[in-house]
């Protein structure tokens, strides 16, 4: 990998006895689109204003492009305005009292770009977010969705070595969201641009980064690509944040290589024989999949793949059908196309697919 | 674009800001907290000013031993109490028809209001000696033509008098201005919710939106009260003449005396300081926190009683209360300066303008005039300075001492202009600071701008937490250094505030008395005092002219600036 844009090296941010960003180290790739995903209050907003120079870390250090920007051990604080970041808040924080260009113009003005220069920059900025013509418009006369391009114009408008985006599309309605969405992708593939974006919203992640990672109390729970994160969670928490999970409780048995999953009621799961060494015989063990992972089959002869179920209660959403079962003592949503159906009350079978299955110690 | 270069980090202690932060606190405790540290220590001191300080507790004994010193107090408290009463009842009903009702000319009504509230309060006690006094008040002279009346029917040299012209000065229109805005914000969602829930008007004012606001009209009550506790300038004209004294005017008499009693002053002073912390303690205790979040409902309410035929008796009570309150003594005031000899309608020649030659043919008015002006202006200009800089810092999160810096600029709420006065005079005297602020018009301007703190302080704060951090931080990651951000982004868009924040305090600059009152000197006199010396030397014809000049010039600089200035009400 070519040297890291943005790094954090162990960094740690307080807020009196409460602990924001606790140790938290990762680094930007050129060109690669980052998300902090979590939710409220897991400290990914923190982390971006620590890298924006708005937050004075309390420890270890954030580094842009080999040059530490902040490193409290060494008296280093470049302050936000040396960073060269550009950032789009959730506000877009447009001033009202400047026009869409002066908005735009703004960071140029600041580094004393020459007139003819800096018109050339703004409108193609301007034409960039397809905002070509709003100019001379008031900042404030603008719509949600304008205004949210003219916060991205205006931190395009010069090369910031890193943009950051603070939770940018989440005041927009759904269909705006939705092309605004596809709209930033694009544009940051074809600048090659650096980003590192926060959001709440686990689809948003999923189709705009490069890598994810996943907060949770001011730690990063898992840093991955997003079919690692979403296919292979490393804790039930990111299970479950990324969307809907199927989980399981039992106890773990060998029998030779292959591993089961012994529950209460004395039933059996194979859960394949990839995990040797991980897991001790006897032990409690979560299993995590994703529901369409599970299929649901007519109640027959039980393959080692596969458990007894019932159906409690059936949900037709359209386009599938999602079933309430009981498996093992527990209720379990799962879904299945609209062509084979079970009513409720039905005995059925669950079937897993052991290589789409996480296994996970249950955290005592 | 794939390796940027980021030039040699520029090393910065991180604590810079912290130290610009203490910077600011140890300002204001300096400013704020040393006058009444230095009234304190000086209440035991036994030696004239300027002599070697002895200390003792003669002050506080004879303070204490004169039965008037504990009378004043209480009868600071007995009148601030008294017009109380009558006052809130007025400025709620007031408010109630301009905010709640369908009253014909309510907006009429809702401008007589704010433009009353800046009229000076001395001026009008002036007025009002025109129209009562027993000798020559024309309310008195034309009772005595009716028959079966012999004698005066009006006395304002009474306590009941004081109480009278209170309700005329600052005793409704403020509270209307801060009542108003209240009265309006109870959230249209909170009383249409009990009118579809099948309460009528009334139930739902009763039942809903009187205890929705009952805290603030609570606030509004208690700020009052304690300001009504340093009222001086009526007890002044009204109550000194015939020995009602509230503590204002003691501790000037005091100060009157040959020799000055500054000693005795500064113990009645020390006094009403301990009983005024006692009560802004429980004032705290009983209303911190509920000022505001009771009143929170969504979108201003449009549902208004309609009163009938009764709109246009409504508007008639209030334009007749506002006609005999205001325009009756303002006119009394005119007719008084044009007057050869004020109430002698039977010369020859009853009208002249000859106090007005005499008024612009006296040196000491252009010397006075031009004290004003250099006085007030540096007191706008310093008020819009350094209250920016405070709700700057209150608003900033980052500021950690932010309460005690606040507790701070509310000080002068609590502390009367004539107990910071006598504090500073204290401090001015016994420091270096002599030379440049003792009997200077830039003294003046220090005492003048610590008065204006807590609304000043309070206004900045609310426009700076209006704005939010969000777009002061979008240009400092663009790149603006503080300074340029402050210029381009924070400057324009609290302007309007700062606008109005300076005519406000130019306007209280030009007309306050009580503060000014100690430490002004022949050479530092400003108008407002020339008006108190003209009115105790007996040219009530000549005060009167220079009363309606100050009125006219404060009228006229809030009419100009009635696009910008607002009472700063909102944020009390």
């Amino acid at each position: 990998m070519a040297q890291a844009v943005l790094e954090f090296r162990d960094v740690l941010k307080r807020y009196g006895d409460y602990t924001a960003v606790d140790r938290v180290s990762f680094a930007l790739a050129p060109g690669e689109f980052f998300t902090l995903l979590g939710p409220s209050g897991c400290g990914k907003t923190t982390t971006l204003r620590l890298a924006a120079g708005l937050e004075e870390p309390d420890d270890g250090e954030i580094v842009l492009s080999g040059n530490p920007i902040a490193a409290p051990r060494r008296g280093i604080l470049v302050p936000p305005d040396k960073r060269r970041m550009g950032m789009v808040f959730q506000s877009y924080a447009i001033w009202p009292h400047m026009t869409v260009f002066e908005n735009v113009a703004f960071p140029l003005r600041v580094r004393g770009e020459s007139a003819g220069a800096l018109k050339k920059k703004v409108l193609d900025a301007l034409e960039l977010v397809g905002l070509g013509g709003f100019e001379a418009r008031g900042a404030t006369s603008l719509s949600g969705g304008q205004q949210q391009r003219v916060a991205l114009a205006r931190a395009l408008s010069y090369t910031p070595a890193v943009l950051l985006l603070d939770e940018p599309l989440s005041n927009l309605d759904a269909k705006l969201r939705e092309q605004m969405r596809f709209e930033l992708r694009a544009l940051q593939r074809r600048l090659n641009l650096t980003v590192l974006y926060v959001t709440h919203d686990q689809s948003e992640a999923m189709t705009l980064s490069d890598r994810i990672a996943v907060m949770r109390q001011g730690k990063i729970e898992q840093l991955g690509n997003p079919v690692d994160i979403y296919e292979r969670p490393a804790t039930a928490f990111v299970g479950d944040f990324l969307g809907r999970t199927v989980v399981l409780d039992g106890a773990l048995k060998k029998t030779g290589d292959r591993l089961f999953l012994e529950f209460a009621g004395g039933e059996r799961l194979s859960v394949g024989e990839n995990h040797n060494g991980k897991f001790a015989d006897g032990e409690a063990i979560r299993i995590v999949c994703r529901p369409e992972d599970v299929r649901i089959l007519a109640a027959g002869p039980v393959a080692p793949t596969e458990i007894t179920a019932r159906v409690n209660e059936v949900a037709y959403l359209g386009d599938h059908l999602e079933y309430t079962v009981g498996a093992c003592g527990r209720s379990i949503i799962v879904v299945a196309g609209k062509h084979e159906r079970y009513p409720a009350g039905a005995e059925i079978r669950l079937a897993f697919d052991p290589a789409r299955l996480t296994l996970l110690h249950i955290e005592s | 674009m794939t390796t940027i270069a980021v030039p040699a980090a520029p090393r910065i202690k991180i604590s810079r800001f912290r130290f610009g932060e203490y910077g600011a606190l140890l300002f204001f405790a300096v400013v704020m907290g040393l006058p009444v540290v230095f009234l304190l220590i000086s209440s035991f001191n036994i030696s004239p000013p300027s002599k070697e300080a002895v200390y003792g507790l003669d002050n506080w004994v004879r303070a204490f031993s004169d039965p008037g010193t504990l009378g004043a107090l209480w009868m600071s408290f007995l009148l601030s109490l008294t017009y109380l009463i009558p006052g809130m009842t007025l400025s709620i009903a007031i408010a109630w028809l301009i905010a709640r009702t369908d009253m014909t000319g309510r907006g009429l009504v809702e401008f007589l209001c704010w433009f009353a509230y800046f009229v000076p309060d001395f001026p009008l006690v002036l007025a009002w000696i025109l129209l009562l006094d027993p000798n020559f008040g024309f309310l008195n002279t034309a009772a005595k033509a009716m028959p079966f009346v012999d004698g005066p029917v009006f006395n304002p040299y009474s306590f009941w008098g004081i109480v009278w012209v209170h309700l005329s000065t600052g005793g409704v229109w403020f509270k209307v201005m801060l009542l108003t805005p209240i009265f309006r914000r109870v959230g249209a969602t909170l009383e249409e919710a009990a009118r579809v829930a099948g309460a009528n008007y009334f139930t739902v004012l009763r039942r809903v939106s009187l205890p929705v606001i009952m805290p603030a009209i609570l606030a509004v009550a208690a700020l009052s009260f304690i300001r009504g506790l340093e009222s001086f300038n009526t007890e002044l004209l009204l109550g000194t003449p015939v020995g009602i004294y509230v503590y204002a005017t003691r501790i000037y008499d005091y100060t009157r005396h040959e020799p000055a009693a500054y000693g005795e002053a500064t113990a009645l002073g020390s006094v009403f300081l301990v009983v005024l912390a006692i009560l802004a303690y429980f004032y705290q205790r009983r209303l911190k926190g509920k000022k505001f979040t009771v009143v929170t409902g969504q979108g201003y309410s449009t549902l208004r009683i309609k009163l009938g035929r009764w709109r246009y008796v409504a508007l008639a009570a209030c334009l007749g209360y506002i006609a005999v309150m205001m325009f009756l003594p303002l006119g009394f005031l005119m007719l008084g300066s044009v007057m050869r000899r004020y109430g002698f309608f039977h010369l020859r020649e009853p009208f002249s303008l000859i106090h007005w030659q005499n008024l612009f043919g006296d040196p000491i008015f252009f010397i006075a005039l031009k004290n004003s002006l250099v006085i007030a202006a540096i007191t706008a200009v310093a008020a819009v300075a350094l209250y920016s800089t405070v709700g700057y810092l209150l608003v900033s999160r980052k500021v950690k001492i932010a309460p005690a810096l606040e507790m701070l600029t509310w000080m002068p709420w609590v502390v009367p202009g004539i107990l910071m006065s006598l504090g500073l005079l204290w401090m001015f005297l016994a420091t270096p600071l002599r030379s440049v602020l003792y009997g200077s018009v830039w003294g003046i301007a220090l005492a003048l701008v610590i008065k204006e703190s807590p609304v000043c302080t309070q206004a900045f704060k609310a426009a700076f937490l209006q704005l939010g951090p969000d777009l002061e931080e979008a240009a400092r990651v663009s790149g603006a250094s503080w300074t340029y951000m402050y210029r381009k982004v924070l400057a324009p868009l609290v302007a309007p505030i700062a606008v109005t924040v300076g005519f406000i305090s130019f306007g209280n600059a030009l007309t306050s008395i009580s503060t000014p009152v100690l430490l002004y000197s022949p050479q530092s006199r400003p108008l407002a005092i020339l008006l108190m010396e003209y009115s105790f030397s007996g040219e009530v014809e000549r005060a009167a002219a220079l009363g309606l000049l100050i009125t006219a010039m404060v009228s006229a600089m809030m009419l100009v600036g009635r696009k910008f200035v607002r009472p700063l009400t909102g944020n009390l």
